[in-house]
């Protein structure tokens, strides 16, 4: 309990008041002759015990008079877990506006159920209170309660992705650093498990984090990432199977080309993607590939779409996607090459992927020359050595060493590659430290570097010849050296990804565009499905912290720690209540 | 018309002068009201039956009420001439109280309810006397019917000071051995003393023959409990003192002093003794008449 004005308190020194009074009124009574004491005495002994209650109640009840009506000026505040006014409270209120809120359930948006909680919860504020809105960028904004209404009442679903354990983290030490009674973090969220990372929040003591319950679960598919290679893209499926019983369905997959770039025309494709049940990151994932068509490889920058049908988010049913056509390379094969580079590179010329010209050469062994080299183990053991000599000449740190095992190839660059045989091939070690080396592995071999680069130099484990893998007999080969030549060896423009309304901006350095950037939700967003009570009370700071309620309960406990209810009225009433009491005593017992 | 003095309050009257002048205004106007002697003893002229108490003379028994049901009946005669009457005023120091300065104390009550009794008494010529006592016995005046025996009672009341003492049942019975003959004994007193000590004397006073009358004397303060919010009352007799607060012991107070007048009244009736209680602002008439 505390009070208003605790100064009041002094008062009840006047408590004593009633027991000094009657010391007092004791100690020097007038003395008056009176003849018939004998009957005095009669009478008081007969009436002592009434008279010592009556005067033990008596002071019982004026003091007890005294100490209320002070008490009442003092103006107590008592705990209260209903209404009631509260004690100045710091308190973070954190509206997750991430795209995930925009989210259609029952007929309404995931968001409105959210500002209507927010509002509720900012409107119970007093002046007293040092109140912050944070939204799904991260910021705190301070401001009074009519500032911050207005905020939230104007708030829309944004493009970025909240850390829910982050942003309590946050918001939890901001609360902590004020000198206020009470220090609270009201979170209203959707509570996706994918938004809680797999740390959790470490919220001080005294800070109380209170959640709104996450509503029903939707299904949702969305599109997590778009790339372009060889002619295709590759276009990667997020969300989650909630509603449909947890069956895949297929979805259908648009891509329109060209859209922002209206002098290359607009092209359109369809596919159909039915959903894996492969994860990537937590989260089930599954990719289509969708041949472009043939205009699309023609050289320079490209912009495009993936779009699938609407669903109840419809933040991540479309997203751009950027990507650039080099012009073709010149390229010569050394004798050493082999056939298989040979006939595809004249199959290349054919579709003019590739000119003759040595800006790349492809060796089978010998030292590289040229700009650009792609260089192949020789195919006598005996000149590896040699070849390695020539590598380190060249500056490549990497070399091949001892015959490696078999295996098929993995590659998250190139998907064509993805589950080739190799039946011989040259283990490939950095001779540098392995992280250094690690990051120009283009695709390995159980594990095994089998396909590395280095600058303008590209090191092959195996030589492309259906002796060594499978490679050059299978329908990637052509695709696989049109990229090698024409991508990787060469370098490929960056195209990076970023938090942000879906759009492409490009980067450009004088009249040349040397990037590109891509924005769009996070992939995280797509998968709808909320956390449970007991990931989300663990994930915020433990249960001793952190209550997930419903909209009704999280309205009635904000605010319980600190809220106090002015209890002078009840005790001035008490006070009526005595002094009635203490004048029917005071006369009626006479 | 004329104001009858034993009607008036007895303050105002005690104001027109003495025991003496107040006394015989008292009863000049008392005796204008009655016709004939008020005090029934026992002579020729019969007047009524009463029961008979332990005492009576056998002579006075009506043997035909005897005969006829059984039951003892005393005649009552009125009375000529030949009573003998003696009057006892408490002269103890609590008589000398008055719950406020515009009353009589008590004894100043008494003096004069004493005076005017007497004369009223030797008016019919009937032997009066007189004795005072506190502890100890004051004063003593026989009973005579002779000229100025009334001058001689009232001085009397004038020469006896406020007692100093308390024990007043100790005087009574020494009094019982003066009073040989039998005749009425009227005793004024505020009786504040042992009862059954006091009653005892008077049984035995009673069992001599002599018809008594208590008048018990008390101020109005003394029945109902007032005073500051909190006092020490103390007895000025034995100087025993309480602290009350009386807005609270009055009701208290007050059951006790009825219940004692009860008691008094109820012990008195029982032993055949006359008792009257009368507080000091009643008209002198009014008590004087409580003896008829």
């Amino acid at each position: 309990m505390s009070f208003i004005h605790p100064l009041a308190l002094v008062g009840l020194a006047a408590a004593a008041i009633p027991a000094l009074l009657h010391l007092l009124q004791r100690r020097i009574p007038p003395e008056i002759d009176f003849p018939p004491v004998r009957y005095l005495s009669v009478a008081e002994r007969e009436s002592a015990r009434r008279l010592k209650l009556r005067h033990l109640l008596l002071l019982i009840l004026r003091t007890a008079l005294i100490v209320v009506i002070v008490l009442a000026a003092a103006r107590p505040l008592v705990p209260l877990r209903g209404g009631g006014a509260h004690q100045p409270t710091a308190v973070v209120i954190i509206l997750d506006n991430s795209p995930s809120s925009g989210a259609v359930v029952d007929g309404g948006l995931v968001l409105d159920r959210l500002r209507v909680a927010a509002i509720s919860a900012v409107g119970r504020t007093t002046f007293a209170d040092r109140v912050w809105l944070m939204l799904c960028d991260g910021v705190l904004r301070g401001g009074g309660r009519e500032a911050l209404l207005a905020t939230i009442d104007s708030t829309h679903t944004g493009w970025q992705r909240l850390d829910l354990v982050q942003a309590v983290e946050r918001a939890a030490r901001m609360v902590n650093a004020q000198p206020l009674a009470g220090r609270e973090v009201h979170l209203f969220s959707d509570l996706q498990s994918t938004a809680l990372s797999s740390s959790h929040a470490d919220v001080p003591s005294g800070v109380r984090v209170l959640a709104l319950a996450p509503g029903r679960a939707v299904a949702n598919r969305g599109i997590a990432a778009v790339t372009v290679s060889e002619g295709a893209a590759v276009i990667e499926l997020s969300g989650s199977m909630a509603g449909n019983g947890g069956t895949p369905q297929p979805v259908p997959v648009t891509i329109r080309l060209g859209g922002e770039r209206r002098d290359r025309g607009e092209v359109t494709a369809r596919g159909l993607a039915t959903p894996g049940s492969d994860r990537a990151g937590g989260m089930p994932r599954s990719a289509v590939t969708v041949p472009l068509p043939a205009q699309s490889l023609t050289p320079g920058w490209w912009v495009g779409e993936a779009a699938l049908e609407p669903d109840e988010l419809r933040a991540d049913d479309r997203r751009p996607f950027a990507w650039r056509v080099a012009p073709p390379a010149p390229v010569t094969a050394t004798a050493t090459a082999g056939s298989f580079v040979a006939a595809a590179l004249a199959v290349l010329q054919d579709g003019r992927r590739v000119v003759a010209g040595r800006d790349v050469v492809i060796s089978g062994g010998e030292a590289p020359t040229g700009s650009h080299a792609i260089v192949q183990p020789p195919a006598d053991p005996a000149l590896v050595g040699q070849a390695n000599r020539a590598l380190a000449a060249r500056g490549v740190p990497w070399r091949w060493t001892q015959l490696g095992t078999p295996g098929v190839i993995a590659s998250s660059d190139l998907a064509v590659l993805t589950g080739v045989s190799v039946v011989r091939r040259y283990r490939i070690e950095g001779a540098a430290s392995r992280e250094q080396g690690a990051d120009g592995v283009l695709a390995t071999v159980n594990g095994e570097p089998w396909l590395v680069r280095s600058g303008d130099v590209v090191l092959l484990g195996s030589r492309l010849d259906t002796a060594w893998t499978a490679l050059p007999a299978a329908p990637g080969f052509v695709p696989f050296v049109d990229a090698l030549v024409n991508r990787i060896v060469m370098g490929e423009a960056a195209v990076a990804s970023a938090e942000g309304a879906p759009r492409v901006e490009f980067r450009t350095r004088g009249a040349d565009t040397i990037g590109a950037t891509v924005f769009g939700p996070d992939a995280r967003e797509s998968d709808l499905t909320p956390t449970t009570t007991a990931l989300a009370t663990s994930a915020l700071g433990g249960k001793d912290r952190v209550e997930v309620l419903s909209a009704e309960r999280l309205a009635g406990e904000r605010f319980s720690g600190t809220r106090r209810s002015d209890a002078s009225g009840l005790l001035l009433v008490l006070a009526l209540l005595l002094a009635a009491t203490e004048l029917g005593v005071a006369t009626r017992t006479r | 018309m004329a104001q009858r003095l034993d009607l008036l309050d007895p303050a105002d009257v005690a104001r027109l002068g003495g025991i003496e002048i107040v006394a015989e205004g008292v009863v000049e106007g008392f005796l204008a009201g009655v016709h004939r002697s008020p005090f029934r003893g026992f002579s020729v002229e019969f007047t009524e039956h009463r029961a008979y108490q332990a005492g009576d003379e056998l002579r006075y028994l009506d043997w035909r009420i005897l005969g006829r049901s059984d039951r003892l009946f005393v005649k009552q005669f009125e009375e000529e001439t030949n009573l003998r009457a003696m009057i006892l005023v408490d002269a103890s120091r609590s008589m000398a109280w008055q719950g406020a300065p515009e009353r009589l104390t008590k004894r100043a009550y008494a003096d004069r309810l004493a005076a005017a009794v007497a004369l009223i008494l030797l008016r019919q010529r009937d032997a009066t006397g007189l004795v005072t006592f506190d502890e100890h016995v004051r004063q003593v005046v026989p009973a005579r019917v002779k000229a100025g025996q009334w001058t001689r009672i009232v001085r009397g009341l004038l020469d006896t000071p406020d007692g100093q003492g308390t024990a007043a049942h100790a005087a009574l019975q020494r009094l019982t051995a003066l009073l040989t003959r039998r005749g009425l004994v009227v005793l004024l007193s505020d009786l504040l003393f042992d009862r059954e000590l006091a009653l005892t004397a008077l049984r035995y006073l009673r069992h001599r023959g002599h018809q008594v009358v208590v008048f018990h004397l008390m101020d109005p303060a003394e029945v109902e409990l007032s005073g500051p919010p909190e006092v020490r009352f103390r007895d000025p007799e034995s100087s025993v003192s309480v602290v009350v607060r009386p807005r609270e012991l009055a009701r208290a107070y007050a059951d006790t002093v009825r219940r004692e007048i009860a008691a008094w009244r109820k012990a008195c009736r029982r032993h055949g003794i006359g008792y009257h209680h009368v507080q000091t602002n009643m008209p002198f008439g009014l008590a004087l008449r409580l003896l008829t």
